[in-house]
């Protein structure tokens, strides 16, 4: 009791960042047909596990599912010990608890989401205007485009500001120099792979395979952050802040949270969703500590109505684009259904990637 | 009434500190380094006060949420009351300053005692990663950008139009032009902390986050900005009284929901960027998950589009959902988020160049009462212990005024704290602090006026009188012949206010008016701490 403590514990003191959530603790109460799960899900899940009608679904197959979020780089410092599963919201940190805990491959991957940048339009229309980023629609006037990254990460290395840019004068807020904003990528997955795109992209379209791979991007991409200042900590308080308002024009974000806000009805106002060109996939992966994890882990991805939740919560289902472009049909003027102009790319092995974090945050 | 406020802090903006004597003797190590690195390594080891511990009323219940809170939630009243009728949840908040929040967390002592944090923001936070790990889940719940009020008449006699003014025109209109401002404390209230990175930004010439060279760079424009800041104080609510109480100044620095609930001011966003506060409310990591959920159920209740209405129209902050528009009048064009800096040490850099370098020098005279009563119940010994605590938080440049006094003035006795030698001044404050000894009767008045014959009409620095008394006035001249000197000051010396302290058996009725002639504020150590009172006046030196 007192270990499971610390664990639960320690999982909120190193990265949980979404309030967590015990689903279906009524059913618990009051079903015996359902077994309990329990699992440790990135942040950006947790509204997912919560949503009543996953939960009902969840029961329907006999699950209660509990969750406690932490981020997905934190959780091969956790104890998983009393786990069914853990549910990073990545490949290279699933890959490594897999390894860690020796666990059956291949690993469930119900579903993924690109790393998207939003943007209010006016930053937007200035990137365009500068060879930076093409708008999607007749004379770019749909609510998506792609981001050039090369020539994002060119403007990066030489310090380009708004104001050097043409067509930036004209709206107050465009001045400073050009930057994305990313969570903090030594505790967020976004933000890692914010890192493992650039380099990819600064290294001639290589993954860093190794500490000279990590020396040759080092200097973009320490500047990619410390050019920032503070940085959020989780990609969703990133995604709120945009939304409100408040903070830099362009924010790292993953397609989910576009397409679960767009699902939900709210106003996208001025939104413009850029793909970059050359970008990391989020790969939500089940690591099954237990049968009942693996079990639950398979459901996720086979279940027609569980995946047709996760779609709702902006997820693209593994093997099942179909459902994803036909529930976001009324939302393509934001959305780039088919990825058409993406690039995803591998992302470096977890050590490498941290080192890269690392360094750069130094 | 749903909202209920922490006994012991209620009103206050810093907690009061603990006494730096607590820690051990270290001043001598620490008096020449930055009040703010002093305020948060120092001050805190021990502490007894305020905010460490909650109440007995105060342990935790279910559907009742402790939070620590910057103090300008206060407004927050009428809409937390109508959450609570919606969804039973309870806010008992507890008002501190956002540097004092960030020290409580890291040193794991808001862990058990709070359930949730809502500050202004949540940057300073952010950059220190024990502070940062006690908090889950940061929902930004409303905003407002920092922003400058500044007089009508003012505004048209600089030919400003409202929306091109940027940082540089603000610093060329105080170099210039003499305009003149007043702004918080940023070591002690959230509006003057993002003054301070709002301003440093604006006039260096950084393109991303400031760095320390950034500051350094910078430092002539901001000197030179800073002289035109005329009032200091630790909190919005005595900064807007003085301001009104002088007339003469002309702009006020604060969030722009602030300024936009005066009428008498243009309120302007310079057009090259501000910091927002955008008021995240966080779980602490440390609760139950009983406890989360209610924090989640508040925010989204806080969220709701109904609420953000009220929030906007209530508070003139900014609505955070999208569906709902500001408030009328709250200009909607975009404004550029200065990046806040990425490190703790170009924030702390920051706070230490702007309390030992770029604001003016503050003079102060210690009023103090030495008379025969303070003999009892260890009233000297506490003086002497608050008094030497607060060597610890002296800035360079500092002048100090110990001035005794029991049936008449005892001695005048004046230090500064000078930025090249800063320990010889403060160890003798420590020693004129030892030497205290209480004997006489209590002749208030007659050494008011003696302090005020001493500051004489000062422009360049922040004057102001501490009077600490534990008793009522039996000696020299009555309070009617004070009121009749203070009225044949110049109006420069009139301007400097005297900051009482009830203590022991003094008389609040007496004490209150002399706060409200001079345009000071009281500061109860009757029911809190000596060294907590003294501490708190820091913020209006």
């Amino acid at each position: 009791m007192r270990r499971i403590i610390a664990i639960v514990l320690a999982v909120f003191l190193i990265g949980g960042v979404a309030a967590a959530v015990v689903a279906g603790r009524e059913d618990q109460d009051s079903s015996t047909a359902t077994k309990t799960v329990r699992g440790v899900i990135g942040s950006e899940k947790a509204e997912f596990f919560a949503d009543p009608d996953v939960v009902k679904a969840l029961a329907a197959k006999g699950y209660t599912v509990e969750t406690e979020t932490s981020g997905s780089w934190a959780m091969e410092g956790l104890d998983l010990k009393g786990y069914d599963f853990a549910f990073p919201s990545s490949q290279a940190p699933a890959g490594e608890l897999a390894s860690k805990y020796h666990v059956r491959q291949p690993l469930p991957r119900p579903f993924y989401s690109p790393l998207v940048v939003v943007a209010h339009r006016s930053a937007a229309e200035v990137l365009a205007g500068n060879g930076l980023a093409t708008l999607a629609g007749k004379g770019g006037d749909k609510g998506n485009g792609t981001l050039d990254m090369k020539a994002y990460l060119k403007a990066a290395e030489g310090d380009r500001t708004w104001q050097q840019l043409k067509g930036a004068d004209k709206h107050g807020e465009l001045s400073g120099t050009l930057f994305i904003s990313s969570t903090d990528p030594t505790s967020s997955n976004s933000g890692a792979l914010y890192l493992a795109a650039a380099s990819y992209v600064a290294d001639g379209g290589r993954v860093a395979d190794g500490a000279a791979a990590v020396d040759r991007t080092a200097p973009l991409m320490r500047k990619l952050i410390s050019v920032q200042g503070s940085q959020q900590t989780s990609t969703d308080a990133a995604f709120r802040d945009f939304v409100s308002g408040v903070g830099n024009p362009l924010v790292l974000v993953y397609e989910s949270q576009v397409a679960a806000l767009l699902a939900g009805g709210q106003g996208a106002d001025d939104l413009v969703v850029l793909y970059p060109d050359t970008t990391a996939n989020s790969d939500h992966t089940v690591v099954p500590l237990t049968a009942e994890g693996r079990a639950l882990g398979e459901l996720l991805g086979t279940d027609k109505e569980l995946r047709g939740l996760a779609v709702r919560h902006g997820f693209r289902p593994q093997g099942a684009a179909a459902e994803f472009t036909a529930a976001t049909d009324a939302h393509t003027t934001y959305l780039n259904q088919t990825l058409t102009g993406v690039r995803q790319v591998p992302v470096p092995a977890s050590k490498v990637l941290h080192e890269m974090a690392r360094r750069a945050r130094d | 009434m749903n909202l209920s406020v922490g006994r012991r802090s209620a009103g206050r903006w810093g907690s009061p500190r603990a006494s730096g004597a607590e820690r051990g003797g270290g001043w001598a190590q620490t008096t020449h380094r930055a009040a703010a690195a002093i305020a948060l390594a120092a001050l805190t080891a021990g502490c007894t006060s305020a905010v460490e511990g909650p109440d007995p009323a105060e342990k935790p219940a279910a559907g009742t949420l402790r939070i620590l809170a910057s103090s300008e939630l206060v407004d927050m009243k009428p809409v937390l009351d109508q959450v609570h009728k919606d969804t039973g949840i309870t806010v008992r908040p507890t008002y501190i300053g956002t540097l004092d929040a960030v020290d409580l967390l890291a040193k794991g002592r808001a862990k058990d005692a709070y359930d949730a944090v809502w500050l202004s923001s949540n940057d300073y936070l952010r950059l220190d990663p024990a502070a940062a790990k006690q908090v889950v889940s940061q929902t930004p719940v409303m905003s407002s950008p920092l922003a400058i009020g500044v007089k009508d008449a003012t505004v048209r006699k600089l030919g400003w139009k409202p929306e091109d003014v940027t940082w540089a025109d603000i610093e060329k209109a105080v170099r210039d032009g003499g305009l003149t401002y007043g702004m918080t404390d940023p070591s002690r209230s959230n509006s003057g902390f993002s003054t301070l990175v709002s301003v440093a930004s604006g006039l260096s010439d950084a393109q991303s986050a400031l760095t320390d060279a950034d500051v350094k760079e910078a430092t002539p424009r901001l000197t030179d900005f800073f002289k035109g800041q005329k009032l200091t104080s630790g909190s919005s609510g005595w900064l807007a009284e003085a301001y009104d109480r002088r007339g003469d100044v002309d702009a006020l620095l604060n969030y722009e929901s602030v300024l936009k609930s005066r009428k008498d001011l243009t309120v302007i966003r310079p057009r090259d960027g501000v910091v927002t506060a955008d008021y995240p409310l966080s779980s602490l990591a440390s609760t139950s998950q009983q406890v989360r959920e209610d924090v989640r159920r508040l925010t989204e209740a806080l969220r709701a589009p109904g609420t953000q209405r009220l929030i906007t129209d209530r508070t003139l902050r900014r609505p955070v959902v999208p569906s709902v528009p500001p408030a009328a009048g709250l200009d909607t064009t975009r404004r550029r988020e200065l990046p806040f800096p990425g490190s703790r040490s170009v924030a702390d850099g920051l706070l230490d160049a702007y309390e030992n370098k770029l604001r003016r020098p503050s003079r102060t005279v210690y009023v103090l009462d030495t008379s025969g009563s303070m003999g009892e119940d260890g009233r000297l010994g506490r003086l002497k212990k608050a008094l030497t605590a607060l060597t610890g938080d002296f800035r360079e440049r500092e002048e100090v005024t110990l001035m005794p006094f029991g049936s008449a003035v005892k001695s005048v006795r004046t230090h500064v704290v000078r930025p090249e030698d800063p320990r010889s001044g403060l160890d003798a404050i420590r020693r004129d602090t030892r030497a205290l000894s209480a004997e006489g009767d209590t002749a208030i008045y007659t050494s008011l006026q003696k302090a005020y014959e001493h500051l004489g009409a000062d422009d360049d620095t922040f004057t102001s009188i501490v009077l600490m008394t534990d008793g009522e006035n039996t000696e020299g001249a009555s309070p009617a012949e004070f009121d009749g000197f203070y009225g044949r000051l110049s109006a420069d010396e009139r301007r400097i206010p005297v900051f009482p302290i009830l203590f022991g058996d003094s008389d609040r009725g007496e004490l209150e008016h002399i706060a409200e002639l001079t345009g000071g504020r009281l500061f109860d150590a009757q029911k809190g701490s000596l060294d907590g009172a003294f501490k708190e006046i820091r913020g209006y030196q």
